[in-house]
């Protein structure tokens, strides 16, 4: 090819490729880049031998392209003009894809994309999420042509944004001008306005002039420069040849880190193609202007990306900053007037020259114009590249483009912008992303890396990780960065480790603030923010790591052994029962179990299990069905093996009495009387149990097996126990202490059901659902008509919405202000009800209650919407204006949540503002002297097994008290219980979770029998081995 | 350790070739080490006279970059990527698995010059994470288990 000396020809021979271009032939696209780590490279091979084969070399051809973008589903191809999408692709599908799709236009189903919900295939690109949701400026061909060819690049719009500075002949000040325009903003971080930059540069004297093309692309996370100079070189040529004649440079420098070596390789192929064109050179196209490109490769510095590091290092010098001023644009490249652009600043520079700044403008915010690139990684579905106009949500970018967590997991933060940004909370999503909203929130646009971070995420390690990446890159020069951030990191790696101090979260954020104001340059500067920004919006977590030694998201090696032991508020070994189930020892395993929760038999049919949400096994297939083992063997035990109860006595003479039968008290009850104090609980309804009695209904626990395990647990211990007897009525609170109890645990729960507050609920009809419940559970008759409607969204709903069935209703319909994702309740409960037959109105509350001659004809409702977040961290639920509607009721109940009854405590015993006990959080002391709470009166409605927690907890702090000892106590560290002798390593069985065997919809709806009805013998060996034992990995050291 | 005359050679080509290029130190060093596999200490004061740079210029360039190495390397170079991803997918795991089947530290090379260790920041490629790359081929999503399968296919090779 001869070298083009006039812009006509150029313009004459892209006419020709247009011509020429066959658009008869199909195009299978092949990503060659990021696809190759999946084996796209074999893929092409074997299909262009395929393509042979058949006879169809002339009919399709195969491109070899960059990135095209869903990383996720690698390795990606797309036929064209069909625009048929196949994802996951492996060799051995080629020959089909030939024969079927190409031969005869058949689709073949498993290569399509499918939509994650409804399981649909999507044909086509366009129609896929992850693409259809994107707006594409700068990757728009990237993916799309072969980047190794400039004539792909010419026929796509290529060098016509050059072309037209001569065509119109532009002057230098009117590029720049159109560049101001454009309102387009440096992609590397900063978000200085582009065009001021090259006017500064302009306006310098001096010279000669430079540009560099900063492709230093070093943040971890992001990875857009190198798609872009992989995918599509010669759009940063074509801007650096505009950047060039618009300050006034003939030389450009692509400064390109040594890690992407496809990129190195595609830039020197389009460097020499363009050379060859006459594109680079001198003279070009005979416009008079020259302009030559040179590249220089990073040799492994992170520092480098800074712009006064990356000028040295160009000089071929150590890499360190200097102060500015003066500025690159005064002093650069050897002391030179320098502008120094990002890779993806320069890419879109030759579309707002091509379309004019107007165009360009069109998209993103006030202040910051056009798109940005993304790259999406960490916990996150559809890992890949994401282009999206400036001032697009977090939310569309992580949620529907990106899909979201992994199935199972909680969104915990998103990182953006490396390790100068900062970690943002889901409290943020819906705001819109641009330069300065970002930095309002403590993070920073940066070069575009989003990590998404779920509940499997710690936040403290993250910040560890973080500094001790810019500890590891600071190069050394000033004080600040050298010293500050290594004393921050060994905070960090303290804390980390279990091994934090009360004052270390303190002075942890005294030394960023110091770092931050007194480094020399951008990397000391911003190092800081991923502590700032995590100790911002997850303090809680830091305070776990320091006061409790408790790391919540499962990572911090040191302080735990297993995840679900971890998570178990009373920290079970469960690795350790569950080894003994797989060995048919299930006494021992009961014994295990027993160690740390009393009520197995209670616990293994309603406990909320966090340890399967937490079970590694889950990352892989499903959890463990840890609570269902844990269920068998306590039923396992009771039936076959009879354990005896022995029958004890106190041996101390302290007294302790305990207000509340329910989880907390009967646990404290259970601790004390084992080591021998005389202990009284007083019940002030006419059976035992609390919540567990009156609340849970009985086809989820049987009163038989709650009475059974009380009586093993507690009473056989010695604890006396007195129904009937309300303190505040029957005893005074103060009596207590007259009648020789030296202390005092109040777990009296929360059984008082808050007021909808709406006109008409005082009508007969309206039920309460603790009371409807309790009514029920004491075998009182309930009469509630053919249609029930129940108000609220946690577990007493579900429980009353699914007892309502059972006493003969037709239609039970369940209103929820705001979306299945906020409700409260058990997801399993949910799903069962659901089963049953249950229907959920979402995102509807009532507003008044209709009744004629005093009987319920239904409810007024309004539809709502989801607005900001709360204080919960849930979306607050917004009345929508004008959508009322009418829901027929013959009984409603209201369960929208549950107060404790504190009215007959002293006023020496303090509240909270929510009405509930206040309790040191450390030792569950009131503000009375011997008084102690816990359970849902401290903590408002919760859990069984936090109950059960709280329980053991008072019992220690009592114990202590009464002892005389310091009720403060130093946090341990989770141990196992059960030593494994030997260290055999089993290869974990492949099976499915196995399921919980149930009683028929038509057998449910008779009346209250248990539902669940327990796993076999043999199911329980088979369960149990497809646990993953991170108990041993860790024991071991590692993996 | 001289530099032999045939070194020598090789090393002034290289030189010459970065004539006209402004400011080649670093350029030249990444060819030396491609050639050499590594920059031996006489070699680099070969070079420090016959570019008139002092040694101590020299030195602080080659220990300023990561990608400078001073000792001889193992015949495959392994990569282990703990850029933000990875960290978030498990890379620490990966790496504690193949410092014990390799029974090095990152930085270090096994005696029979088969592996060099080493940790990189970011690979860019972290949709693959975690990701560890073995010369110049990528390996992504690992497991513990798998990068021990991977490195045993090198062993044989």
């Amino acid at each position: 090819m001869a070298k083009f000396s006039k812009i006509e020809e150029l313009e004459a021979y892209r006419e020709y490729l247009l011509e020429k271009r066959c658009t008869e032939k199909k195009r299978v696209r092949i990503c060659m880049t990021g696809c190759r780590a999946f084996g796209a490279q074999e893929i092409k091979d074997k299909l262009i031998e395929e393509i042979e084969a058949s006879g169809l070399s002339k009919k399709v051809e195969v491109v070899p392209t960059g990135c095209q973008g869903f990383c996720a589903r690698a390795p990606v191809m797309v036929i064209d003009p069909d625009d048929i999408f196949y994802q996951q692709v492996t060799p051995s599908d080629v020959k089909e894809i030939v024969s079927q799709t190409l031969v005869k236009g058949k689709l073949i189903e498993r290569l399509l994309y499918k939509e994650p919900l409804s399981n649909k295939p999507i044909p086509h690109t366009a129609d896929v999420p992850f693409y259809k949701e994107q707006v594409k400026i700068v990757l728009r061909r990237c993916g799309k042509i072969d980047p190794t060819r400039i004539d792909d690049y010419l026929i796509n719009e290529g060098y016509r944004g050059f072309e037209r500075i001569f065509k119109e002949k532009f002057s230098s000040q009117r590029v720049i001008d159109e560049i101001k325009a454009s309102g387009l903003r440096g992609r590397g971080g900063a978000g200085f306005p582009t065009g001021l930059k090259w006017q500064f540069t302009k306006d310098s004297s001096g010279t000669p002039k430079f540009i560099i093309c900063n492709a230093d692309e070093g943040d971890p996370g992001a990875f857009m420069d190198r798609a872009i100079l992989e995918g599509d070189p010669h759009s940063v040529i074509e801007g650096m040849l505009i950047a060039g004649y618009a300050i006034g440079a003939r030389e450009g420098y692509v400064y390109v880190r040594a890690e992407y070596p496809i990129a190195v390789e595609h830039l020197k192929v389009a460097l020499s193609q363009a050379r060859e064109y006459g594109i680079i050179g001198e003279n070009i196209l005979g416009t008079g202007f020259s302009f030559n490109i040179r590249i220089k490769q990073g040799a492994g510095a992170f520092v480098c990306g800074e712009e006064t590091a990356l000028i040295a290092s160009v000089e071929g010098r150590r890499g360190m900053p200097r102060p500015r001023p003066p500025f690159p644009a005064q002093s650069g490249l050897w002391g030179k007037p320098t502008c120094i652009n990002n890779v993806e600043t320069l890419a879109n520079i030759p579309y707002i020259m091509l379309k004019g700044a107007k165009e360009f403008a069109k998209l993103g915010t006030r202040d910051s114009k056009g798109t940005k690139i993304f790259a999406l990684a960490g916990k996150v579905k559809n890992t890949g590249l994401v282009e999206v106009p400036i001032g697009t949500s977090l939310r569309k970018v992580v949620f529907d483009i990106g899909g979201g967590p992994p199935a199972g997991r909680k969104f915990k933060a998103v990182q953006i912008g490396g390790p100068s940004g900062g970690c943002v909370p889901e409290r943020y999503l819906d705001l819109p992303i641009d330069y300065d909203s970002l930095k309002k929130i403590g993070a920073i646009m940066g070069s575009g890396g989003m990590v998404v971070m779920d509940d499997n995420t710690c936040m403290v390690d993250i910040a560890r990780f973080f500094l001790e990446f810019v500890q590891d890159e600071s190069c050394g020069k000033c004080v600040p960065c050298r010293v500050g951030t290594k004393r921050m990191l060994e905070i960090l790696v303290r804390i980390t480790r279990g091994e934090g101090k009360p004052e270390d979260i303190q002075l942890l954020e005294e030394l960023a603030r110091v770092v931050k104001s007194a480094s020399l340059c951008g990397l000391g500067q911003t190092a800081p923010n991923p502590v700032l920004s995590t100790l911002a919006y997850f303090k809680d977590e830091y305070r776990a790591h320091v006061e409790d030694k408790f790391c919540p998201a499962c990572s911090c090696e040191n302080l735990f052994v297993s995840p679900c032991q971890n998570v178990c508020p009373v920290g079970i070994d469960i690795p350790g029962y569950i080894e003994l189930i797989s060995q048919e020892k299930f006494s021992e395993a009961l014994e295990v179990i027993k160690k740390r929760n009393p009520f197995p038999a209670i616990c293994g049919r309603v406990c909320h299990h966090p340890c399967e949400l937490k079970c590694r096994r889950g990352e892989i297939d499903e959890p463990v069905a840890i609570n269902a083992l844990k269920r068998f063997v306590s039923d396992y035990a009771r039936e076959k093996i009879k354990p005896r109860v022995h029958l004890s006595t106190p041996s101390k003479k302290e007294k302790i009495a305990i207000i509340g039968s329910g989880p907390a008290g009967l646990t404290c009850a259970h601790y004390l009387a084992r080591w021998g104090y005389s202990v009284t609980i007083f019940e002030a309804l006419p059976a035992t149990g609390g919540m567990l009695r009156v609340g849970i209904p009985d086809y989820r626990l049987p009163k038989s097996i709650l009475e059974e395990e009380i009586f093993s647990s507690v009473e056989s211990l010695g604890v006396s126990i007195k129904t009937g007897v309300k303190i505040g009525k029957d005893i005074t609170f103060n009596e207590l202490f007259n009648l020789g109890y030296s202390c005092i645990f109040i777990a009296v729960g929360c059984h008082v059901s808050r007021k909808l507050n709406i006109p008409g609920e005082e009508i007969k009809g309206v039920l309460d659902g603790v009371a409807f419940l309790k009514a029920i559970n004491l075998g009182q008759h309930q009469k509630l008509g053919s249609k029930v409607v129940v108000v609220g969204g946690g577990n007493v709903a579900i429980d009353a919405a699914r007892s309502a069935l059972r006493l003969g209703t037709d239609e039970v319909i369940i209103l929820y202000r705001r979306s299945p994702q906020e409700m409260p309740a058990i997801e399993s409960e949910v799903e069962a009800a659901k089963h049953e037959g249950v229907k959920f109105h979402y995102l509807a509350t009532p507003i008044k209650i209709l009744s004629s001659n005093g009987k319920i004809k239904g409810l007024e409702c309004v539809r709502m919407r989801l607005g900001g977040y709360d204080e919960s961290g849930r979306r607050r639920p917004v009345p929508i204006p004008g959508s009322e509607f009418f829901l027929s009721a013959d009984s409603i109940i209201s369960a929208i949540g549950q107060m404790a009854d504190t009215s007959f405590l002293p006023s020496s015993v303090k509240k909270t503002d929510w009405g509930t006990i206040w309790v040191n959080p450390g030792t569950l002391a009131t503000s009375k002297e011997g008084v102690f709470a816990g359970g849902d009166a401290v903590s408002g409605p919760a859990t069984v097994i936090e109950a059960i927690a709280s329980g053991e907890k008072a019992a220690i702090s009592i114990d202590r008290y009464l002892k005389g000892e310091p009720l403060e106590r130093l946090p341990e560290v989770r141990k196992k219980y059960f030593e494994l002798t030997d260290l055999i390593e089993v290869e974990p069985s492949p099976e499915k979770r196995v399921k919980m065997p149930c009683l028929s919809l038509k057998e449910r709806k008779k009346g209250f029998k248990e539902i669940e009805l327990g796993l076999s013998k043999e199911e329980a060996l088979k369960e149990a081995k497809r646990c993953l034992r991170c108990d041993i990995e860790k024991m071991r050291g590692g993996s | 350790m001289m530099v032999s005359q045939e070194d020598k050679e090789k090393i002034d080509k290289l030189v010459e070739k970065h004539e006209t290029d402004p400011g080649p130190l670093i350029s030249i060093l990444q060819e030396v080490q491609e050639t050499f596999g590594y920059l031996p200490k006489d070699i680099l004061i070969y070079l420090s006279r016959k570019l008139r740079i002092s040694e101590s210029k020299i030195w602080g360039i080659v220990t300023f970059y990561t990608q400078f190495y001073l000792e001889p390397r193992g015949k495959n170079t392994v990569r282990v990527c703990l850029g933000t991803a990875c960290h978030v997918k498990g890379a620490r795991k990966i790496l504690d698995r193949l410092k014990k089947i390799l029974g090095i530290q990152p930085g270090e090379t096994t005696k029979d010059l088969n592996f060099s260790l080493e940790t990189v920041r970011c690979l860019g490629t972290c949709f693959l994470a975690p990701v560890v790359m073995v010369n110049q081929d990528y390996f992504g999503k690992l497991t513990p288990d798998r990068i021990e399968k991977i490195i045993n296919q090198y062993r044989k090779d």
